[in-house]
């Protein structure tokens, strides 16, 4: 048990950033990002014994930090359904006219506004992952992938406008 | 916007994330075990004790009227009802919490959607409206019963009690009708959301 506990923490060690990209996609302020950093954590380590194939630790360690996610959004869903925007500071037009941190924090605004299903195919889109893990992380056939991502984008490009026009 | 550049601009977040020590990451999942069995040993610990408290109180209660067949009748269904929710709703949170979040989105969706539909759209979902009532009734005959010391039909022919009961009845239904629509409402909320993601994540499929 206890190497099994050990060989598990060193994976999610090497892995975490996964799990706070997942965060930061799906929360807007810390302590929910804490919250379900550490659901996700312990819902892995629930599956962890199942895991069989130990190739696709990535794409298992993205199933469970989406599925987790959505859950923990269903059951905050009681308070806010969606939380307000945070006001934005700056007035720069286009993404490529700010610094990386500043069109950083407007591409996650922008992420922000999707729902939850484009959020997920957003991120692994993000992360440059084939169609084929989009497809098995989602559970949607490879040849629609595509199909999902150019809707994703499509939207994704339509809220930065907004969020640009809003300022 | 060339696609790549959201890409790249992505690329800028692993500079943004505060990584987790290997200790740090222990004990934040022992204590998420710990609080996880607390809480299941809380919530399963309460309905025992409930229904065990319960049960000892049907017995005892029918000990003390062997001679009053629909007392004993009232007692027994009431334990065997009782026996039965107890087994349905710890199974049921047990299933609810249980291991299914690393499939694939669609098939963790599906899997919690079918669970939440038997239990809240199903066969026997509206079987709460005859249940509530029903149990209601019984236990308040039992309590009644006992504490009168008389036997049931006894009971039942005094003015006080009738007019007791004809009082209680409604109020006590309305204070239980009420509690059991909010928590279904939620769930239902609950389950139409996880019908939408599904839906939206199907129509291209």
């Amino acid at each position: 048990m206890k190497g099994l506990k050990e060989e598990f923490l060193r994976i999610i060690s090497d892995y975490q950033g996964i799990l706070h990209k997942v965060n930061l996609i799906y929360f807007n302020n810390q302590p929910d990002r804490e919250d379900n950093f550490q659901e996700i954590v312990y819902q892995l380590w629930k599956s962890y014994p199942q895991l069989k194939n130990k190739k696709s630790i990535g794409s298992w360690i993205y199933a469970v930090s989406i599925n987790t996610s959505i859950s923990r959004i269903k059951k905050t869903s009681r308070i806010e359904y969606r939380p307000t925007m945070p006001e934005l500071t700056d007035q720069p037009t286009v993404l490529e006219d700010m610094d990386r941190t500043e069109s950083l924090q407007m591409l996650l605004k922008a992420i922000y506004l999707l729902d939850e299903t484009d959020k997920s195919i957003m991120l692994l889109y993000l992360e440059e992952k084939s169609y084929e893990e989009i497809a098995e992380i989602i559970g949607i056939s490879k040849s629609n992938v595509g199909v999902r991502i150019n809707r994703a984008k499509a939207l994704l490009k339509q809220n930065l406008k907004s969020l640009n026009h809003g300022k | 916007m060339e696609n790549d550049e959201l890409q790249k601009i992505w690329k800028h977040v692993d500079t943004e994330i505060s990584h987790w020590s290997k200790d740090e990451l222990n004990v934040l999942l022992t204590s998420k075990v710990r609080q996880t069995i607390n809480k299941f040993l809380f919530i399963s610990g309460a309905s025992v004790l409930i229904c065990t408290g319960f049960l000892v109180f049907l017995i005892v209660a029918a000990l003390n009227r062997q001679t009053d067949t629909i007392y004993l009748v009232n007692n027994l269904t009431l334990a065997i009802i009782t026996v039965i929710s107890l087994f349905i709703g710890i199974n049921f949170w047990h299933q609810l919490q249980g291991n299914g979040y690393n499939q694939p989105l669609i098939s963790w969706l599906d899997v919690r959607i079918k669970l939440l539909s038997k239990w809240l759209t199903g066969k026997y979902s509206s079987l709460y409206l005859y249940i509530i009532p029903f149990l209601y009734l019984l236990t308040v005959l039992s309590i009644h019963v006992y504490f009168e010391n008389k036997h049931f039909f006894e009971v039942l022919q005094t003015k006080e009690s009738l007019f007791g009961l004809a009082v209680a009845t409604p109020i006590g239904l309305f204070v239980a009708f009420y509690g059991a629509i909010k928590i279904r409402r939620y769930q239902l909320r609950n389950l139409q959301f996880l019908k939408d993601l599904y839906a939206r994540l199907c129509d291209l499929e």
